[in-house]
């Protein structure tokens, strides 16, 4: 067993960090306070090709996998820039296209995707289908060579800045059980009867969540995203590599609030020795610090399942609940450990927390996660 | 045009050095980082390579267990190819004995390189006296502390950072030059270039193979020993000017005095 990076993750690693690094958070910050977004950051990822580390080199991807996706995601959040729409744009959508796109699809949207100048958002979750996807109430419907989507979209986040959205929609009704056929459609985000309005969170990112309403909104025959019907099962091969990318925005800012803990503790004396020496500063971060590892472990083992071709489900999943509650428990800690600056603007932890919290119940909830890994790895009877 | 580039592979200087406490030389073993001087040199040497209707940017490097950490970034930063010299006999090399193995390396090339660029200094040594003993190995001019190169009809022209200012220096090619930290701005690696690393060449060499012997290097050919270290003296607390609406005199002279102003 080798837990070893290749020479090329190391590279990978190091120059992404070097990018961020010169980034920074305070950068990160004054973005999202403007209300701005951090073009500068995502367009230099782009030209790199880091955008891109998991797609086809044929459509200007690097042509490796997901685990160096969740390289680059991690190390940009571990310089204080956690970047929701890796999530979102890369992870869901250019897997979407790269698996089941046609030709002229994958020509039209691959290479700017890659090189970060498109942008693409998501949009599975209803007002009233939130993790139960075979209730989704959009529907297209198929007639004289168009289709037309008529619905609502909730929490659908980046669709501000994205060129295009994925939408999920139901394209007819399973005799036997009743449950939503469903389909995947690119929809502009400037086509006609696309409607979104932004839903005002408290959450310091300069990623916004937006309803999207579809009304009679008209899209051509190419705008089919794979196999008619087959939605569901070719959504499924997206949502790990979301959860995996949760997983290592959440790793990235649980190293971030780590080391600015760590050299707080270690500067900070307020009586004869620096804080970090006193047992009840240190021993929380050791632990933080402890389950932050265990986390960044199980995200290796889930991204390398993925990339190996292995049900890669159960581990993405633990990973996705693990970073979670790591990142959370270190940035906590870190704040407790900064005092009253924990709290101030300029130390840049509490801004996180918005973010970091987040990840608790998207991509997918901490309690969808338990009640996965009760049923499928337990052998428990069914929930829901 | 092709340019060689003399690239130190050192301990990462995010971890505390450790001294051998028999030779006082540095521990090298474990993984090695390129030293951050020499990605000054590394991007020079790929503009000059681009402005210059292109050729090859060769790195030299020597280095303990073969060890081709800090080569890969600089190969995938855009190098084009390596030569790597690693002996056990190389161990306690001085600098001169780190001058005729770089001399050696570069005529290995063919064709000869047109200039051979290196950093002033390395982080984990400080001699900063390689390159010059290189130059004179070679036979070749050598003008240090350029903070801009530029060629043009067959020679090369090189502001020379003084204390002053700068000098214009030109110089006949081929020579040996070494390029300030901050000369150029070192890209990162693009991830194709990333991947593209791993299959460049690298030539590998030892003592033998470079036709050199065993006494000219390594702790048998070093002219320089360490005979005794001692703890740097700790920083004293420094003087505080306190300001009675005078203190802008204080600053002024004491900025006169250290011959900043």
């Amino acid at each position: 067993m080798d837990f070893s990076p290749t020479p090329e993750q190391e590279l990978l690693k190091e120059a992404v960090a070097g990018i961020a690094g010169h980034y920074g958070h305070e950068y990160f910050q004054e973005k999202t306070r403007q209300g701005a977004k951090p073009d500068e950051l995502w367009s230099e990822l782009g030209a790199g090709g880091y955008l891109g580390v998991h797609l086809p080199s044929a459509y200007g991807g690097g042509g490796m996998g997901v685990a160096e996706l969740t390289i680059v995601c991690e190390e940009v959040a571990a310089a204080g820039c956690p970047l929701l729409l890796m999530l979102v744009s890369p992870a869901i959508c250019a897997t979407l296209i790269a698996r089941f796109g046609t030709a002229s699809q994958k020509q039209r949207w691959l290479p700017p995707m890659a090189s970060g100048e498109a942008k693409m958002a998501f949009a599975i979750t209803e007002p009233d289908a939130g993790s139960n996807s075979h209730r989704i109430a959009t529907t297209a419907v198929h007639e004289g060579g168009r289709w037309a989507l008529y619905g609502t979209k909730h929490y659908i986040s980046g669709v501000d800045e994205a060129d295009a959205v994925i939408v999920v929609a139901r394209t007819g009704t399973e005799e036997a059980t009743r449950r939503a056929r469903l389909s995947l459609f690119i929809v502009g985000t400037d086509a006609k009867g696309f409607e979104a309005r932004k839903i005002p969170v408290e959450i310091a990112a300069p990623e916004k969540q937006f309803t999207i309403f579809l009304d009679d909104c008209t899209l051509g025959e190419d705008d089919l995203l794979g196999t008619e019907g087959e939605g569901l099962r070719q959504v499924f091969a997206g949502l790990n590599p979301e959860r995996l990318m949760g997983a290592a925005i959440s790793c990235g800012i649980g190293r971030y609030a780590l080391e600015k803990a760590s050299a707080y503790a270690t500067h900070r004396t307020v009586w004869d020795r620096p804080i970090g020496a006193h047992q009840g500063i240190a021993h929380p971060l050791a632990v933080a610090k402890i389950e932050l590892e265990l986390a960044r472990l199980m995200l290796s083992k889930a991204a390398w399942s993925y990339d190996a071709g292995l049900d890669a489900g159960e581990a993405a999943n633990m990973a996705k609940y693990a970073a979670a509650e790591a990142s959370l428990r270190a940035l906590d800690q870190a704040i407790q450990t900064h005092g009253g600056n924990g709290l101030a603007s300029e130390f840049g932890l509490a801004d996180l927390w918005g973010t970091a919290r987040l990840l608790r119940t998207a991509p997918v909830s901490r309690e969808m996660i338990l009640n996965y890994v009760a049923q499928h790895s337990l052998g428990l009877p069914k929930s829901y | 045009m092709n340019v060689a580039v003399c690239v130190k592979q050192i301990p990462d200087p995010v971890e505390p050095y450790a001294l051998d406490s028999n030779t006082h030389s540095l521990v090298r073993e474990g993984k090695l980082v390129l030293d951050d001087s020499d990605s000054y040199g590394v991007e020079m040497a790929l503009q000059l390579v681009e402005a210059n209707g292109g050729g090859e940017v060769v790195l030299l490097s020597m280095a303990p267990n073969n060890e081709m950490g800090g080569l890969r970034t600089a190969l995938a930063m855009g190098a084009t190819s390596a030569v790597l010299v690693s002996d056990p006999l190389l161990k306690g090399s001085d600098a001169l004995g780190t001058a005729k193995v770089l001399a050696a390396a570069v005529r290995t090339l063919d064709p000869l390189p047109d200039i051979v660029l290196a950093a002033t200094e390395s982080t984990d040594g400080y001699t900063g006296t390689t390159p010059v003993q290189l130059a004179e190995l070679l036979g070749w001019p050598s003008v240090s502390f350029a903070k801009h190169v530029e060629i043009s009809g067959g020679t090369v022209k090189v502001e020379r950072q003084t204390e002053a200012g700068y000098d214009d220096v030109t110089s006949p090619l081929p020579a040996v030059i070494t390029v300030t930290a901050g000369v150029v701005e070192p890209r990162y690696p693009s991830f194709k270039g990333i991947m593209a690393a791993r299959g460049k060449p690298v030539a590998e060499h030892t003592v033998a193979s470079l036709g050199l012997s065993a006494d000219e290097v390594g702790f048998l050919g070093a002219r320089q020993e360490v005979v005794s270290v001692q703890a740097a003296e700790a920083r004293s607390g420094g003087e505080i000017i306190v300001d009675e609406g005078d203190a802008h005199a204080s600053i002024v002279a004491f900025l006169e005095q250290i011959k900043v102003l």
